[in-house]
């Protein structure tokens, strides 16, 4: 498995809600910080990120305000609210669920064989 | 939930903030990524174009975030409304006369709904309005009476049913201290029936327990209309003095602001009433009004007051004798509204058999339309249109159409509820009606309902596929068989439901003509009368019978004055004083109830004042007085309905039920005048002034020719008797015309319903035949063109279009049928099934049709043959 894979769907979402779970960041801030926690195993299109933020912005898991950035450039930050960080806890719980089931049913094939 | 809500409207209500927002945030993006490539090493031109690619379509990505703001249905909605709009507006006449046709509809049956809901269906203005009460007498089903003095003693010490109790009187009082003196109706009430209605004072206090006592200050309350026009305002109103019948009155308060009418009695004064003890079970005339404690029935109430009667009523059987006698409960409601339902209900049939006439109809304009846009509708289908898209294009038409008409529709019933004051005068809770939130409610529904009506045979056509026939013969676009069965099943429709409207108007209209022709038994052309009162404070008991006498002498005496003569019940339509009465030689068995008839008290020159003339015996006199034996003369049909086969003359009788009484005897036979309504029997039993004094009566003047001229001479002559006295006289005629005013205006609204549905249904089948023409003039051509003769062309149309009307009438008599059954109560003498009506109904709908449908059959037989087959 070299390559950059396809996300599965729904991933986005929750890569999202990751990363803006460390700060708050503006949307090319979380696509650098995606590229780097998966270490480039995921490859999305960086523009796929919007319509996902803003899907993300009516379900009030985050909320935006524009903020300046350190280069003194105007920007729009996204924000983690208190519903999306319950969101992550319940999702990441789900994701460790069916991770570690999926990884015991194929080392259960590896023995069968 | 708030968080979708929140970010939908915003895309919504900015959407140009919303998409700069999204440009400079994507642009920021490039900008950084590109930065990033840069610092990087790469240089400037390739960073940006590896930045681009990494983003991957700038527009692409926009517009599928534009998709997820959740605003798209709504933008798609308003491209669709536009577009509707700009169809509507190309086509200006088909829209004025859709749009108008439904805005009228909409507007008169929502007007109509406002004035029976709130007459018939909503609640009373009082707290707990279902728990309100209105005590009678009753002896029978159908004779029902106010109370007595002992009745509101023995009423208000019932505290078991009652949470409270209060009575008023209605009446009419000669006022000064506000301007000039005038005569003006009054109810005069005690605290009991404020509490229990729950009103409270806006300004002041209203009347309390003190002040009822007789001998206490005498108090009133005032509306706050009276107030304000003349008091100079609730706050300068309180502490002003009214005199009352000659009684200065104290104005102690002010009712709260809109309250005209309490109790279904709409005065502008309600004085204290005080009560001296009775000394005998009668007179009648008081209303007692109740409120029921929580968790007891009518029907508890009723039982509880016929025990009640039965322990009060024997304790003052002397004056009257009445074992059927018992108190009833109404509910307040009831005797408001009383018979104003069986109109309205008749009003509001029609006015949805209107609407339903004219959602036919600009179905119909719709359809045809459809049938013209059949071209550009296959062409938007051949160019890839999806079926969903084009119906939600004819829908969003509609809809736009019958919004357009919903919205013109409310404003015309707000102007037309602006009239109905002056339209519906006797109408009950008049005050109340408005355009309130119901009313509303019900034209946005109905809009909305007329829409999909009307938008249900187009989309029907659309859906079903009729497209891809519309792609291969534009010529025949529309025109299928099913089509038009449509078509002629909606004209045929419009003809079913204006047969009963029609005869309904018919019937009312005829029902009028004869009442307008009914003999009221006096001679109208020549008199007027004058309602005068004799207020207590100037006019002790003993000084009534004086004034009488005096007035209809100085009366006389006027030239060109034939006759005068005073009578406590004007005819025809009030009835005044109606009293019971028990035949010596036929008396009623124990236990049953006693007859009763109008009552006139008259002095000896009334007949005469009036042109009703003696049938046999004789008229009464001067030496018919309260000294002489107790004398009766009674109306014809009286006569012939209690002694059809003996001499009435010299038959004895008890009234009033006081059999300790000298019994009355019968002198005179005379002819019958109308006191219950042109449309009531004759029957009347009369009793001279001399030995009844009264303090209300109305002096009827009989002159030489018309009564204009002799008004003021005989006005001027009362005036020199008492000038404190309010004076005001009315012509005969124009007594007789106010009797009839509101049948009347009852049948002009339906005749116009009528005409209206008539005139809808012919341009319906106009509609539908000029158009038939339109299309098949090619077939028409080579008819005649292989030798059809002009008039066998327009035959043919005309046939055609008659059959659809002969359809839609058969199922219209049905219709009628069914709906005669309920028009009876409301027709004087004519039958709800009278065939001769119902054939003039079908002439009149039958004629309107042929001419409808000839004017079609006329433009077809000058279809040139040459021209209509080679010009396509």
């Amino acid at each position: 498995m070299a390559g950059p894979a396809d996300l599965l769907p729904g991933t986005l979402e929750v890569l999202v809600l990751k990363a803006l779970s460390l700060e708050p960041m503006h949307g090319w801030g979380i696509g650098q910080r995606l590229d780097q926690l998966s270490r480039d195993v995921f490859k999305v299109q960086q523009g796929s990120l919007y319509p996902a933020l803003q899907r993300m912005l009516r379900k009030g898991w985050i909320r935006s305000e524009w903020r300046v950035t350190e280069n003194r450039r105007r920007a729009r930050y996204y924000l983690l609210t208190p519903r999306g960080r319950r969101r992550l806890e319940t999702e990441t719980a789900s994701w460790n669920r069916t991770a570690a089931a999926v990884h015991g049913i194929l080392r259960l094939k590896l023995a069968d064989r | 939930m708030i968080a979708d809500l929140f970010e939908r409207l915003r895309a919504l209500v900015f959407p140009g903030r919303w998409s700069r927002d999204l440009d400079e945030e994507m642009r920021f993006h490039l900008e950084r990524e590109t930065a990033a490539r840069i610092a990087a090493g790469a240089d400037p031109d390739t960073a940006r174009r590896e930045a681009r690619l990494a983003f991957g379509g700038v527009d692409r990505y926009a517009e599928e975030t534009r998709d997820a703001n959740g605003v798209r249905p709504l933008e798609d909605l308003g491209a669709d409304v536009r577009f509707a709009l700009r169809a509507l507006r190309r086509n200006a006449g088909f829209t004025a006369t859709a749009a108008g046709v439904l805005a009228l509809a909409i507007g008169a049956t929502t007007a109509v709904f406002s004035v029976v809901h709130t007459v018939l269906i909503a609640d009373l203005p009082y707290a707990q309005p279902d728990r309100l009460v209105r005590i009678y007498n009753q002896n029978s089903p159908t004779n029902i009476w106010a109370l007595s003095v002992v009745d509101l003693q023995a009423l208000r010490q019932e505290t078991q049913i009652f949470a409270s109790f209060g009575a008023a009187r209605f009446t009419s009082v000669a006022m000064a201290g506000a301007g000039e003196p005038e005569q003006i109706p009054a109810a005069r009430a005690d605290a009991g029936f404020f509490t229990t209605l729950g009103v409270t004072a806006q300004t002041g206090r209203l009347i309390t327990p003190q002040d009822e006592p007789p001998g206490a200050p005498a108090v009133a309350v005032v509306t706050d209309a009276f107030a304000r026009e003349r008091l100079g305002g609730p706050a300068a109103a309180v502490g002003r003095t009214l005199t009352l019948d000659g009684v200065p009155h104290t104005v102690v308060g002010v009712l709260p602001r809109g309250v005209a009418a309490l109790a279904g009695m709409r005065v502008p004064v309600w004085p204290v009433l005080q009560l001296s003890p009775p000394t005998r079970r009668g007179p009648f005339g008081w209303r007692g009004i109740a409120r029921l404690r929580s968790g007891v029935t009518l029907a508890d109430a009723r039982r509880e007051l016929v025990s009640l009667s039965a322990r009060i009523f024997p304790i003052w059987q002397s004056g009257f004798k009445d074992q059927a006698a018992h108190f009833t409960p109404v509910s307040l409601r009831r005797t408001i509204v009383g018979d104003a339902d069986a109109q309205l209900e008749l009003f509001a049939g029609a006015v949805v058999l209107v609407l339903l006439v004219a959602i036919a109809n600009v179905a119909t304009l719709v359809l045809v339309r459809a049938s013209a846009r059949a071209h550009e509708l296959s062409v938007r289908a051949t160019l890839g249109a999806s079926r969903a898209r084009l119906a939600r294009l004819v829908a969003t038409e509609c809809l736009v159409l019958a919004g357009a008409a919903t919205a013109v529709g409310l404003g015309l019933a707000a102007l037309s509820l602006r009239l109905v004051g002056s339209l519906a005068p006797g109408l009950p809770r008049a005050d109340e009606i408005a355009i309130d939130p119901p009313t509303v409610l019900v034209a946005l529904a109905l809009g909305a309902g007329s829409g999909l009506l009307i938008a249900v045979s187009p989309l029907a056509g659309v859906l079903r596929g009729s497209l891809t026939a519309w792609r291969g013969d534009l010529r025949r676009a529309g025109g299928g068989r099913r089509a038009n069965a449509v078509r002629g099943l909606l004209v045929a429709g419009e003809f079913a439901l204006a047969v009963p409207l029609l005869l309904a108007a018919l019937l009312l209209a005829n029902s009028f003509l004869r009442l307008e022709r009914v003999d009221p038994g006096y001679d109208p052309s020549r008199g007027f009368s004058v309602a005068l009162a004799l207020p207590p404070s100037r006019y002790p008991d003993s000084a009534l019978a004086g004034y009488w006498r005096r007035a209809v002498a100085r009366a006389q005496e006027v030239p060109g004055v034939v006759a005068a003569g005073v009578t406590t019940s004007p005819p025809p339509d009030n009835g005044g004083d109606v009293n019971n009465f028990n035949l010596v030689s036929h008396p009623v068995p124990d236990g049953g109830a006693e007859p009763v008839a109008p009552w006139p008290v008259v002095s000896p020159g009334y007949f005469q004042a009036m042109g009703v003339p003696l049938v046999e015996g004789r008229m009464f006199t001067a030496a018919d007085t309260g000294t002489g034996p107790q004398v009766l003369l009674v109306s014809r049909a009286w006569a012939d309905h209690y002694f059809p086969h003996e001499p009435v003359l010299g038959q004895q009788l008890v009234s009033g039920g006081c059999y300790t009484c000298p019994r009355s005897v019968i002198v005179g036979v005379v002819g019958d005048v109308k006191y219950q309504g042109l449309s009531g029997n004759g029957e009347g039993v009369y009793t001279p002034l001399a030995q009844n004094p009264v303090r209300y009566a109305t002096l009827y003047v009989r002159t030489t020719g018309a009564p204009e001229p002799f008004i003021r001479p005989v006005l001027a002559a009362l005036r020199g008797l008492d000038p404190q006295m309010p004076l005001a006289a009315l012509t005969l005629q124009e007594g007789l015309r106010q009797a009839l005013a509101d049948p009347g205006r009852w049948t002009g609204m339906l005749g116009a319903f009528a005409v209206v549905a008539l005139g809808l249904s012919a341009l319906g089948i106009f509609g539908l035949m000029s158009y038939v023409v339109r299309r098949q003039r090619r077939e028409i051509g080579v008819r005649m063109a292989l030798g059809a003769e002009p008039r066998q062309v327009a035959a043919m149309i005309v046939a055609r279009g008659m059959r659809y009307v002969a359809v839609g009438t058969a199922a219209g008599l049905v219709l009628a049928f069914v709906e005669a059954g309920w028009l009876g109560a409301l027709l004087y003498g004519v039958a709800p099934r009278d065939p001769g009506t119902m054939l003039a109904a079908i002439g009149v709908l039958l004629a309107a049709a042929l001419v409808a449908c000839g004017l079609p059959g006329i433009r077809a037989a000058r279809i040139r043959p040459l021209e209509a087959i080679s010009g396509e």
